[in-house]
C-alpha cells in the first residue's frame, strides 16, 4: 500500500491540492469580503451553482487527497513497528472515505 | 571484562538549537494535524447551513457565543500559518528563499504573518 | 587574561554508567583561536582522558564535528572567544556514542554507502579522462564540497525519526553530486532507487536544520529540491549550487 504510493507522487498530490486550495480559499475569502451571502437563500443558490458546486466539489476531494498525504507522513515518521503503521493506515483510509461519502451526500442533497 | 552494553545517545531536545525554520516546521505539521482533526467539525457546520433556513439560522447564531468566537480566531490562526508555511515550501520547491538567509526571513514571516492574520479575525469578530 | 568555562559531555564505558557533564575552566593564551585548540589543551593541562576525533584542524576532514551550545559545528574553525558561555560541548546528536565526544557513525556510512558515491559508467574508459566540459564541471559545485562531517544528519529531525530508512542530507546531497555528473551513465537508476519507497529521499520535509549547520556552507535542502525536480524531468537551473557565509555559532 504504502510502496504503490511512491515518494514522488505523494508529494505531486500534496503540492498540486495545495495550490488548487488556495486559489479556492483565496476566491472564496474575496467573495465573502465582496459580496458576503446575507441570507439562506443567497446562501444555498451561490453554493449550489453550477461553477461553485464543481470546484467545491474538487476543493474536497483536494482537501481529503492533501489530508492522506500530509497524514500519512506523520505515520510514517513516527509510528516504526510495521503492523501498528498499516493499521493506522488502513484506520486513516477509511476516515478519509468516510468523510468524502459525507461530504458527497451533502453536496448531493443540497441540490434536491 | 565489561559486557557489551547499549551505547547511550545525546538526544536531549531541549539543549538542541531549534533554528527559526524548524519552529516554523514543526507548527506546520501541527497545525496541519488540527486542520484534519477540525474537518469532521467544518463539515458539520456546512451540512447544517445548507439543510434550511433553521439550520442556517443556528449556524449564524454560533457567531453570538464567545467560546465559538474564541475557537475561530485560533482556527483562523491555524489555518493561516498551515497557508503560509504550505506557500513557503512550494515556493522552495520552485527555488525561491531556499538558500540560507532568504529562508530564515520567510520563516519569520511566516510565523509573523499568522499571528498577524489571527489578530486581523480578532479584530473583525470582536 | 581571559578565563573560559567549558561543560563537556563526558562517557567512558568502562568507568561510567551513565553520562554526565563536567565542568572545566581554562586561561586563555593568544594561540587559542579555535574550539579545538582549547579542547586539546584542556586534555593536556587538565585531564587527558578527554577524548574527541580530530585530524586536519583545518575543517577539511570533518572528524571533529560536535554539539556546540546546542548546534552542530567543527571545533577546529569555530572561534573560541565568541562562544556564549559555559560552552556546553556533546557528540552529535542521535548517533551512539563510543566514548566522550566520540560517536559511532556507522548508519552514517551506511546510508552514503547506500547511494552509490561512486561513477557508473560501463563505457570503455578512454585513453586519458572521461572528459567533461568546464560548464558541466560546475554543475558539481556545491555538493562535492562535502565532508562528510556529519553535522547535518545529526541535526535532522527526518533522520532522527528514520534513521534507518532515510539517507539523510549527506547521502542525498552526495547523491545529487552524481546525478550531477556527466560522466556518470546510471542518473535514471539513481532517481528510481530514491524514489523507490517513501522513506529514501521522501522522509524530507524541507526542515532546513542541515543548510543551517552545515561549516562548508553547503544546501542538502536544495540539493534535494533539485533531485525532485530531476524526477520530475525537470532541470531547470544551470550551474552548481552556492555556497553559503557559514553562520558564526555562538
Amino acid at each position: 500500500m504504502t510502496a504503490a504510493f511512491t515518494g514522488l507522487r505523494a508529494w505531486l498530490v500534496q503540492r498540486m491540492s495545495a495550490v488548487y486550495m488556495l486559489f479556492f480559499i483565496a476566491y472564496f475569502l474575496v467573495h465573502f469580503a465582496v459580496d458576503p451571502p446575507h441570507s439562506y437563500p443567497v446562501w444555498r443558490t451561490w453554493m449550489t451553482s453550477f461553477s461553485v458546486s464543481i470546484a467545491t466539489a474538487a476543493f474536497f476531494a483536494a482537501l481529503l487527497a492533501h489530508a492522506w498525504v500530509g497524514l500519512r507522513d506523520v505515520i510514517l515518521d513516527y509510528i516504526h513497528p510495521m503492523v501498528f503503521r498499516v493499521c493506522l493506515l488502513v484506520l486513516l483510509g477509511f476516515a478519509l472515505t468516510a468523510v468524502g461519502a459525507w461530504i458527497v451526500r451533502i453536496l448531493w442533497m443540497s441540490h434536491g | 571484562m565489561t559486557s557489551k552494553k547499549q551505547r547511550p545517545v545525546f538526544f536531549n531536545l531541549a539543549r538542541i538549537q531549534m533554528p527559526v525554520g524548524a519552529l516554523t516546521s514543526i507548527t506546520h505539521r501541527v497545525t496541519g494535524i488540527f486542520l484534519a482533526l477540525g474537518v469532521p467539525f467544518s463539515i458539520y457546520l456546512l451540512d447544517l447551513s445548507l439543510q434550511g433556513p433553521q439550520s442556517y439560522a443556528r449556524v449564524i447564531g454560533l457567531f453570538d457565543n464567545a467560546v465559538f468566537r474564541s475557537a475561530v480566531i485560533i482556527f483562523v490562526w491555524v489555518l493561516a500559518h498551515h497557508v503560509l508555511a504550505g506557500i513557503r515550501h512550494l515556493l522552495s520547491d520552485i527555488d525561491i528563499g531556499s538558500q540560507l538567509r532568504p529562508s530564515r526571513r520567510s520563516a519569520w514571516v511566516v510565523n509573523i504573518g499568522g499571528i498577524a492574520v489571527a489578530l486581523l479575525a480578532l479584530g473583525v469578530l470582536l | 587574561m581571559a578565563t573560559m568555562h567549558f561543560s563537556i559531555f563526558r562517557y567512558n564505558p568502562e568507568r561510567d554508567e551513565k553520562p554526565y557533564m563536567q565542568d572545566f575552566h581554562i586561561d586563555l593564551v593568544p594561540t587559542d583561536r579555535m574550539l579545538l585548540d582549547v579542547i586539546l589543551r584542556i586534555r593536556d593541562s587538565q585531564d587527558d582522558s578527554l577524548t574527541i576525533r580530530k585530524s586536519c584542524h583545518e575543517g577539511v576532514c570533518g572528524s571533529d564535528a560536535i554539539n556546540i551550545n546546542g548546534r552542530n559545528g567543527l571545533a577546529c574553525v569555530t572561534r573560541v572567544r565568541e562562544l556564549k558561555e559555559p560552552v556546553v560541548l556533546r557528540p552529535l546528536p542521535s548517533f551512539p556514542v563510543i566514548r566522550d565526544m566520540v560517536v559511532d557513525m556507522t548508519s552514517f556510512w551506511k546510508q552514503y554507502h547506500s547511494i552509490k558515491p561512486y561513477l557508473v559508467n560501463e563505457e570503455p574508459a578512454p585513453e586519458k579522462e572521461r572528459l567533461q566540459s568546464p560548464e558541466d564541471r560546475d554543475k558539481l559545485d556545491g555538493s562535492y564540497e562535502c565532508i562528510m562531517c556529519g553535522c547535518c544528519t545529526s541535526q535532522c529531525p527526518s533522520s532522527w525519526w528514520n534513521p534507518e530508512k532515510f539517507v539523510g542530507p549527506a547521502g542525498l546531497i552526495q547523491a545529487y553530486r552524481f546525478i550531477s555528473d556527466s560522466r556518470d551513465r546510471a542518473t535514471q537508476e539513481r532517481l528510481d532507487d530514491l524514489n523507490s519507497d517513501p522513506y529514501r529521499l521522501f522522509r524530507c520535509r524541507t526542515i532546513m536544520n542541515c543548510t543551517e549547520v552545515c561549516p562548508v556552507g553547503l544546501s542538502p535542502s536544495r540539493a534535494i529540491e533539485r533531485i525532485r525536480l530531476r524526477m520530475l524531468d525537470i532541470e531547470g537551473h544551470r550551474g552548481g549550487l552556492t555556497l553559503h557565509r557559514v553562520p558564526t555559532i555562538r
